[in-house]
C-alpha cells in the first residue's frame, strides 16, 4: 500500500498557519537536530522560537539504552495510530531512506505480529502504542512484561518517551494541519535513490552514553522526568519544559492549569497534583483547582483561559477535522503567538501525561 | 541438435508461462490482501466507536470478547411522549422518516458532547457518557448533550411543522452510578451494552417527566457531580415503578456558563 493510499484514508485540513522567516540561530539549532534538513514545521513554528526547538529536541534520535531501530518503528505506528497525516508520512519516508520497502512497512502498519520482528520487538511496539492509546493507561504489569522480554529499566524508559514524542509531534502537527514534506516526493527519484545511503546516515538514530539525572529538576513534571534518569532524554525533556514554562507569551498559571487539566482527563494523577502546586504560587487555592478541574471553568478563569482550559481537554482524544477548526477559531481570537503556545503546551502535556506510565512501577 | 534445442526453448517458454502465472497468482492475492487489511482497518476505526479499544482488539483477535467490568457511567434514556398515537395517524413510510430525522439530530447532540449512542428502543434511545473512554466530565458532558438535543429538538419541530406534520415532545432521563459494562448476546447477534440498576433507574427517571410535565429530569447522583453553573430544579418526591423508595428528581433549566 503506497503512502499516499493509507495518507489520502487521513482526516486532514489546510493549514491557515503562513510560513514565517527562520531566525539564523534557530535555523542551525533544528539543523543539527534533524540532520542537515529544513521541515515544514520549522517556519510554521518560527514564531514561537522554543516550540520549535522543543519540536527538534523532542524528536531528535540520541538515545541510550533502547534499541535504535525502534525509534522509527514507535514514531510510524503511533502517527498511524494518531492518524496524523504529517508525521505518519514523514516517518514512512524515513523508513524508506532508512532502507525499508514498503511491504515491509505494510506488514508492520497491518499487525506488528505478522512484520518481520523479534519478540521484543513486537512486545515494544504494542507497549508504544498503548502508552499513546492511554485508554486505558498501561499498568504497571504491562511494565513488568517488557522486564521480562528483556529490555532493562532504562530502556523501558526510552521506549516509552519514544511514543511520548511521538504523541508531542502528531499533536503539533495535526493541530495545526501541517502540510506534508515535500521530501516524500522526493524519496522515489532516481536521483534519490543513489543518495539514499548518504542521507540515511544522517538520519539513523545515534547512541550516546548515558546520563545522569539533571540538577536542578524540581517544579512541574520532576517525577516523569526523574523517571527517566540514565538517559539523556531526560535532560532533553527537563529543558524543553522549563523553556515552555518560561516563555512568556501565556502566563505561567494558564500553562499549568492546561497541564492539570490534560493530567485529570488521562487520569494522571503525579502531573495534577504538581500542577496544582504550581498554581498555588498563582493564587489559586486547592478549591479553585478543584473546581477547574471539575468543571472545566471557574470564575477565577481570565477570558483567555476559559478558552484554553476546554481546549487543553479536547487535545487528549479527538477527531482531526473537529481539533483542526477548533485550532483555527481559537487562531482568530488570540493570534499566532498565543496560539502556538497553547498547542505547544497541550501537546508537551500530553506526551508528559502519557509518560507517567513509568511512575507506576516506582 | 535442432530438436534438443527447440525442445529446450518450449520448456524454457512453458517455465516462463508458469513462472508468470505464478507471479501474477502472487499479485492477485497480495491485492487482496491489502484490500481485507484495509477493509478491517476500517472496520476497527468503525467498531471503536461503539465499544471501548480493547473490546474491539479482543473481537478482532479472537472473534469474541469475554472482558466484563463495573465502571462508572452516565446514562441519558430519552423517549418520545405520545408518539403511539402520532404512529396510528401517519403513513408507515413518514412516520419512519419524522423517526429517524429525530434520531439523526439527538445523535448528533449525543456524539458532539462525546456521548456514545449505545441502542434504540422503538421511539427511545440509550446514550452512555464514559463508558468507552475514561470520562471525568461525563455528567457535565450528559447535561450539555440534553441541553443541545432540547435546542436540536426545538429545530427540527419547526422542519416538521413547515412540513405539516405533527411536532414530538421527548422526555430525557439523567442518571450516573456503577454499570457492568461488557459484549452482551448470543452467537448471532452480539453488541457493547451496559446492564444494572443504573440503567433501569435512568429509565425510570425518562418515565417521570411525564409526571413532572418536563423534558429533562436527573437525580440526585447527577446533580452531586455536575457543574453549578447547570441551573437545576428540584421536584417533590415521586414513587417510580420498581423502586422501593420515592424518587427525588431534579429538572434541568438551562446552563449559565459560556
Amino acid at each position: 500500500m503506497a503512502l499516499s493510499e493509507t495518507a489520502a484514508r487521513m482526516e486532514w485540513g489546510a493549514c491557515w498557519l503562513e510560513p514565517a522567516p527562520i531566525p539564523r540561530a534557530l535555523a542551525t539549532e533544528v539543523r543539527r537536530s534533524t540532520g542537515g534538513g529544513l521541515p515544514v514545521w520549522a517556519s510554521r513554528l518560527a514564531p514561537l522560537p522554543w516550540l520549535a526547538r522543543a519540536f527538534a529536541r523532542l524528536t531528535e534520535k540520541r538515545l541510550a539504552h533502547m534499541p535504535l531501530a525502534l525509534w522509527d518503528l514507535i514514531g510510524l505506528i503511533v502517527s498511524q495510530d494518531n492518524s496524523c497525516r504529517y508525521c505518519y508520512g514523514a516517518m514512512r519516508t524515513v523508513l524508506k531512506v532508512l532502507g525499508h520497502d514498503d511491504a515491509y512497512v505494510d506488514r508492520i502498519e497491518r499487525d506488528v505480529h505478522l512484520a518481520e520482528l523479534s519478540r521484543t520487538e513486537q512486545a515494544a511496539l504494542e507497549f508504544a502504542r498503548r502508552v499513546s492509546h492511554a485508554n486505558p493507561r498501561p499498568a504497571a504489569g504491562e511494565l513488568e512484561d517488557l522486564a521480562r522480554a528483556g529490555f532493562s529499566r532504562p530502556a523501558i524508559a526510552e521506549i516509552a518517551y519514544a511514543a511520548a514524542s511521538s504523541v508531542f509531534a502528531n499533536r503539533v502537527a495535526t493541530l495545526l494541519a501541517l502540510p506534508p514534506e515535500p521530501f516524500e516526493g522526493w524519496v522515489d527519484r532516481p536521483l534519490a535513490r543513489l543518495l539514499r545511503p548518504l542521507v540515511a546516515r544522517r538520519l539513523r538514530a545515534r547512541r550516546v552514553a548515558p546520563e545522569p539525572l539533571p540538577r536542578p529538576n524540581d517544579g512541574p513534571c520532576a517525577a516523569v522526568v526523574a523517571a527517566l534518569a540514565g538517559s539523556p532524554v531526560a535532560r532533553v525533556l527537563r529543558e524543553v519544559i522549563d523553556d515552555a514554562l518560561a516563555s512568556p507569551v501565556l502566563p505561567r498559571r494558564t500553562k499549568l492549569l492546561m497541564l492539570a487539566v490534560i493530567g485529570r482527563a488521562l487520569g494522571c494523577r503525579p502531573s495534577e497534583v504538581e500542577a496544582a502546586e504550581g498554581l498555588r504560587g498563582a493564587g489559586f487555592t486547592p478549591d479553585d483547582v478543584s473546581e477547574v478541574l471539575a468543571n472545566l471553568g471557574s470564575p477565577k478563569l481570565d477570558g483567555r483561559e476559559v478558552l484554553l482550559v476546554p481546549f487543553a481537554r479536547e487535545t487528549v482524544r479527538y477527531r482531526n477535522a473537529a481539533i483542526q477548526r477548533h485550532t483555527h477559531e481559537l487562531w482568530e481570537r488570540l493570534g499566532t503567538q498565543e496560539v502556538l503556545e497553547a498547542i505547544g503546551i497541550a501537546a508537551l502535556a500530553n506526551g508528559v501525561c502519557r509518560l507517567s506510565v513509568l511512575l507506576e512501577a516506582c | 541438435m535442432l530438436t534438443f534445442a527447440w525442445a529446450s526453448l518450449v520448456v524454457l517458454a512453458a517455465l516462463a508461462a508458469w513462472a508468470w502465472r505464478v507471479r501474477q497468482r502472487t499479485a492477485g492475492l497480495e491485492r487482496r490482501l491489502v484490500q481485507a487489511s484495509r477493509e478491517l482497518e476500517a472496520l476497527q476505526q468503525s467498531f471503536a466507536r461503539f465499544a471501548p479499544h480493547e473490546v474491539v482488539e479482543d473481537i478482532i483477535a479472537q472473534g469474541v470478547s469475554t472482558r466484563s467490568e463495573t465502571k462508572e457511567v452516565t446514562v441519558l434514556f430519552a423517549d418520545l411522549k405520545g408518539f403511539t398515537s402520532i404512529a396510528e395517524r401517519l403513513e408507515p413510510a413518514r412516520l419512519v422518516t419524522l423517526l429517524n430525522g429525530y434520531f439523526e439530530a439527538m445523535g448528533q447532540a449525543i456524539v458532539s458532547h462525546r456521548g456514545h449512542l449505545a441502542k434504540f428502543i422503538g421511539d427511545g434511545l440509550l446514550a452512555l457518557f464514559g463508558a468507552l473512554e475514561l470520562n471525568p466530565w461525563q455528567t457535565n458532558d450528559a447535561l450539555h448533550a440534553a441541553l443541545a438535543m432540547r435546542s436540536a429538538l426545538a429545530a427540527y419541530n419547526a422542519r416538521l411543522r413547515a412540513e405539516g406534520l405533527p411536532p414530538l415532545a421527548a422526555g430525557i432521563g439523567i442518571h450516573r452510578g456503577p454499570v457492568v459494562a461488557g459484549v452482551l448476546g448470543n452467537a448471532a447477534l452480539m453488541e457493547y451494552g451496559v446492564i444494572g440498576r443504573t440503567v433501569n433507574l435512568a429509565a425510570r427517571v425518562e418515565d417521570l417527566t411525564r409526571v413532572h410535565d418536563t423534558d429533562i429530569l436527573v437525580t440526585e447522583s447527577v446533580r452531586a457531580h455536575c457543574d453549578r453553573r447547570f441551573r437545576l430544579r428540584p421536584l417533590p418526591p415521586v414513587e417510580a415503578r420498581g423502586l422501593p423508595a420515592p424518587l427525588v428528581t431534579f429538572a434541568v433549566e438551562a446552563f449559565d456558563g459560556t
